[in-house]
């Protein structure tokens, strides 16, 4: 692994990739850095819940407010996707889904991790890590699944061979490239997001990054949007068919 | 030892791939855009939604320019060819 | 850059976990506030519309009753004019009456004076005549 650009003068901008804080648990090694942030999006979101619904009222005000606007806003998402009589028992994981990408692309664009010192590799977002994007799109592809299966049974393999059996092969590698395409999608975006910071903050380390930041505040919102409404559309598809799908992805 | 043959093909391909994979994105998110702002000419008042569809559409396009890099960063910082 | 390992099943793991923690304390009871928060709404308004259409006959009551009553005021006003109307119309053909009456008298009288005028001095008339014709025609005769 080629270590790019190393300035010890100037502990803010340094580029890492491809370098992790391994732990070793029994004999599997984990990436430390990427649990460490990730705990901290679960505690952040734990902690807004648990201060949202400590005391509900029916006219809601401060946390709950916000709250409320969130899962709001989740719960429109997976509407949208699903459709009014099917979106109920979908909204924890499409919510969970968008919620977990959007706070963790924050915190990664938002905190200055880079304070923090690890012994080796650094602290960021948890989505710039492909085991995140990829665990997270597998949990994808077995909702959708689980989806199809819980609706049609094994009558859910007709739905590959449905128009024609010569799309096989292109209904199976489907199943392959959703979860490639939405883990390096995610993966890609937050990881150039904060290459593209970084480089500049390694060039001109005042004022000019800001600009680039803000578009990537902006595109991690997107991507976690993007991930979750693509969850919403497969499950859709699995529970509808193959027939009638109008979605476009 | 890096081959020096290897590591500048890498850095060519590395280059390439985010180049080209940038021109199609290119080209699809600027018809988008245009259709976009002719829709929302003809129909402003359906602005709102077709500013959601839009930019749903502009992340989907960027992707493929992030497959791109994504193959990039892999030549240059986690290149299979250098032993 | 691409190394996976047990990350990647632990944060599976740890995602679902999450997602569990969540639907206990995040979306189940938020949902349920908010769905109550809409039948209340619902209910209320319900009652509201009601209320609100209550009032509304009420109102149209109280103005058809108003406009009844105007109209009665309205008749009772007119037949009172026409009554002063009347009354006064009668009054007026008296007095017209009267002082056609009196004129009338008064003519009759004026009349009658003239015609005794008349008759008096035509009988000066005769007798002056007869006085002439006796001084002319007396000493004549005589």
């Amino acid at each position: 692994m080629l270590s790019f650009i190393a300035t010890p003068d100037f502990p803010l901008a340094s580029l890492e990739v491809g370098q992790h804080f391994y732990w070793e648990i029994g004999n599997l090694k984990v990436h430390g850095q990427v649990f460490l942030v990730s705990w901290f999006v679960i505690a952040l979101l734990v902690i807004a819940s648990i201060l949202a619904t400590r005391n509900i009222q029916r006219i809601p005000s401060g946390m709950q407010n916000f709250m409320e606007y969130a899962l709001d806003f989740v719960r429109d998402l997976a509407k949208n996707q699903l459709g009014e009589k099917e979106y109920r028992p979908w909204v924890p994981f499409i919510g969970t889904l968008f919620l977990f990408i959007f706070v963790s692309n924050w915190s990664g664009a938002l905190i200055p991790w880079k304070l923090i010192k690890l012994p080796e590799g650094e602290l960021a977002a948890p989505t710039n890590d492909i085991n995140t994007t990829v665990a997270l799109a597998l949990l994808v592809s077995l909702a959708y699944f689980y989806a199809g299966f819980s609706r049609k049974g094994l009558g859910y393999f007709a739905k590959y061979v449905q128009p024609t059996p010569i799309l096989l092969p292109i209904a199976i590698l489907e199943d392959f490239t959703k979860p490639l395409s939405l883990s390096f999608r995610l993966f890609g975006n937050i990881l150039a997001d904060e290459l593209v910071v970084g480089v500049l903050v390694l060039l001109v380390p005042l004022f000019v990054p800001l600009p680039v930041m803000l578009l990537g505040l902006f595109t991690s919102a997107i991507q976690a949007l993007v991930f979750a409404t693509l969850a919403g559309a497969y499950i859709h598809e699995a529970l509808e068919g193959h027939g009638d799908e109008n979605e476009e992805h | 030892m890096v081959d020096p043959t290897v590591a500048s093909a890498s850095v060519l391909a590395a280059a390439l791939s985010i180049g080209l994979a940038s021109v199609g994105p290119g080209i699809g998110q600027g018809n988008a855009s245009g259709q976009a702002v002719e829709g929302i000419a003809r129909q402003p008042e359906a602005e709102g939604k077709i500013r959601g569809t839009l930019l749903l559409t502009l992340a989907f396009m960027e992707s493929l320019t992030i497959y791109g890099l994504v193959i990039a960063l892999v030549l240059l910082f986690a290149n299979p060819f250098i032993g | 850059m691409f190394d996976f390992d047990a990350t990647l099943p632990l944060m599976a793991v740890q995602f679902l976990l999450l997602m569990v923690i969540l639907n206990a304390i995040f979306y189940k009871p938020l949902t349920k506030a908010i769905e109550e928060r809409g039948d209340y709404i619902r209910r209320n308004q319900v009652e509201a519309q009601e209320r609100l259409s209550k009032a509304e006959t009420l109102a149209k009551q109280y103005e058809q009753d108003l406009a009844e009553t105007r109209r009665q005021s309205q008749a009772l006003i007119t037949a009172a004019q026409a009554d002063a109307q009347q009354i006064v119309a009668g009054k007026i053909a008296e007095a017209q009456e009267e002082a056609r009456h009196q004129k009338e008298q008064t003519q009759k009288e004026l009349d009658q004076q003239k015609q005794e005028a008349m008759r008096s001095l035509e009988q000066e008339v005769d007798s002056l005549s007869r006085q002439i014709l006796d001084k002319i025609l007396g000493a004549r005769v005589a």
